[in-house]
């Protein structure tokens, strides 16, 4: 039975590893909205599964110290002889476990504070949702975070942009505040911290986002190709100013993919990749479980074990 | 085109008035705005705009012309830019309109672009 706990911890492991392997790609294949509804809400669950497993069979080692042991009431060298894993497993694990939250706790704070920062510092400008025009040549556009963040758009790229292309362009930015695609994206790259095997899932969520608001921006200004362009035309105007001091982040997507895709038709949900990915995710859910049901099944052999070793024989 | 929400048009405006070189007239505003707008639509939110000192107005002739306010700018530029330079991290929690371009993506582009000129709007 306490080959179980391992047999599920290797099967947590391998479905944590396929998730982080096909889901980004499964992701692509649906319509974007709900491939980031899905992937980061999943890419969540696994990150806790993660955590969850680490604990579990971490948890075998320190409960083997004397104060663990005696507080939990069993027996240290029971629990060894029965543990179905050599003793640098449950360490291994043990500590990955402390170094997993400890990566998403300062990761998350850090990415609060900044999230707050900027939203303070934006307070004063304009109202919320509202246009703020910068008076700068460069091309540049982006939102400030947060439902009631702000459209920042240089005046260079205004003056390049037709008035509908304006249109698309701000269509675009009004759906990452209307839908707090910040909050979505910390929520994956937190996952990420805890489960460095994610950190493809969150380049996946950062381009699903994008898509979302092209997307959102087509069926605003009712052409695909009209929101195609004004992508197209602001990459490269941006490319073709003179290099100021921009941050080089990869943020905004892959451009060329996202001009692709709104040149096609709209993309319609498919159930198979929107299966596989439930599937996995309910498997995950259920290898977690065993193991930590095993881990306790062994604590509570060990604590059955010390208390008939201390009884009285009649 | 679909329908315009308050603020989107307010956007809209705002975008349009700052992109221009010259002051516009309600009636010149409308026609770069497109589709099938009301003049007096656009009044309405040249008024509202007027009145949250966003824009401000001048005689040309028999009408007013709008201008999009700059001065406010400077101390927002100031502001946005350096959330701009202030390196990845405050970059990151900003969401690009489009992200940086490799020189195998500005080819591609190129080539995507034609095909969405291409095919007419």
């Amino acid at each position: 039975m306490t080959g179980d706990m391992a047999v599920g911890t290797l099967v947590a492991g391998a479905l944590i590893a396929l998730f982080a392997l096909i889901g980004p790609g499964l992701a692509r294949r649906l319509p974007p909205a709900v491939a980031t509804r899905l992937l980061v809400p999943a890419s969540l669950v696994v990150a806790g599964s993660t955590v969850w497993v680490l604990v579990a069979v971490g948890f075998i080692w320190v409960a083997q110290f004397p104060a663990v042991s005696r507080y939990g009431q069993w027996s240290a060298a029971e629990l060894r002889a029965d543990t179905p894993f050599p003793t640098a497993i449950p360490v291994g694990c043990g500590l990955l476990a402390v170094l997993a939250v400890t990566r998403a706790a300062t990761r998350g704070t850090r990415r609060m504070r900044l999230l707050l920062a900027v939203r303070q510092s934006c307070r004063g400008i304009g109202e919320p949702g509202s246009l703020v025009v910068l008076d700068n040549d460069r091309p540049d556009a982006f939102a400030t975070p947060g439902a009631d963040g702000r459209i920042v758009v240089t005046r260079g790229l205004l003056r390049a942009l037709s008035a509908d292309e304006r249109r698309a362009l701000l269509a675009h930015e009004a759906a990452h505040l209307a839908h707090r695609h910040v909050w979505w994206l910390l929520a994956a790259e937190l996952a990420a911290a805890a489960n460095p095997v994610l950190a493809p899932t969150v380049r996946a969520v950062t381009h699903t986002v994008e898509r979302w608001a092209d997307e959102d921006a087509a069926r605003a200004v009712t052409d695909r190709r009209l929101v195609a362009r004004t992508l197209a035309r602001t990459a490269l105007l941006i490319r073709a100013a003179p290099a100021g001091r921009v941050s080089l982040t990869a943020v905004g997507g892959d451009v060329p993919e996202r001009v692709r895709a709104l040149l096609e038709p709209p993309p319609r949900p498919r159930v198979i990749p929107l299966a596989v990915l439930v599937v996995l995710l309910v498997a995950t859910t259920v290898a977690t479980g065993t193991v930590q049901r095993r881990g306790d099944q062994l604590l509570d052999q060990a604590g059955t074990a010390t208390v008939a070793h201390h009884r009285p024989v009649r | 085109m679909g329908r315009r929400s308050r603020g989107t048009l307010e956007q809209e405006v705002v975008a349009a008035l700052a992109a221009s070189p010259a002051p516009m007239t309600p009636a010149q505003v409308r026609d770069q705005l497109g589709g099938r707008l009301a003049y007096t639509t656009v009044m309405t939110v040249l008024a509202r705009l007027s009145e949250k000192g966003l824009v401000t107005r001048e005689r040309v002739g028999r009408a007013y012309a709008y201008t999009a306010v700059r001065d406010e700018a400077e101390v927002t530029a100031r502001q946005m830019q350096r959330l701009l330079d202030a390196g990845d991290d405050r970059a990151a929690v900003l969401s690009r309109f489009v992200g940086v371009l490799s020189d195998d993506d500005e080819q591609l582009l190129t080539d995507l672009l034609r095909r969405a000129e291409g095919g007419g709007t």
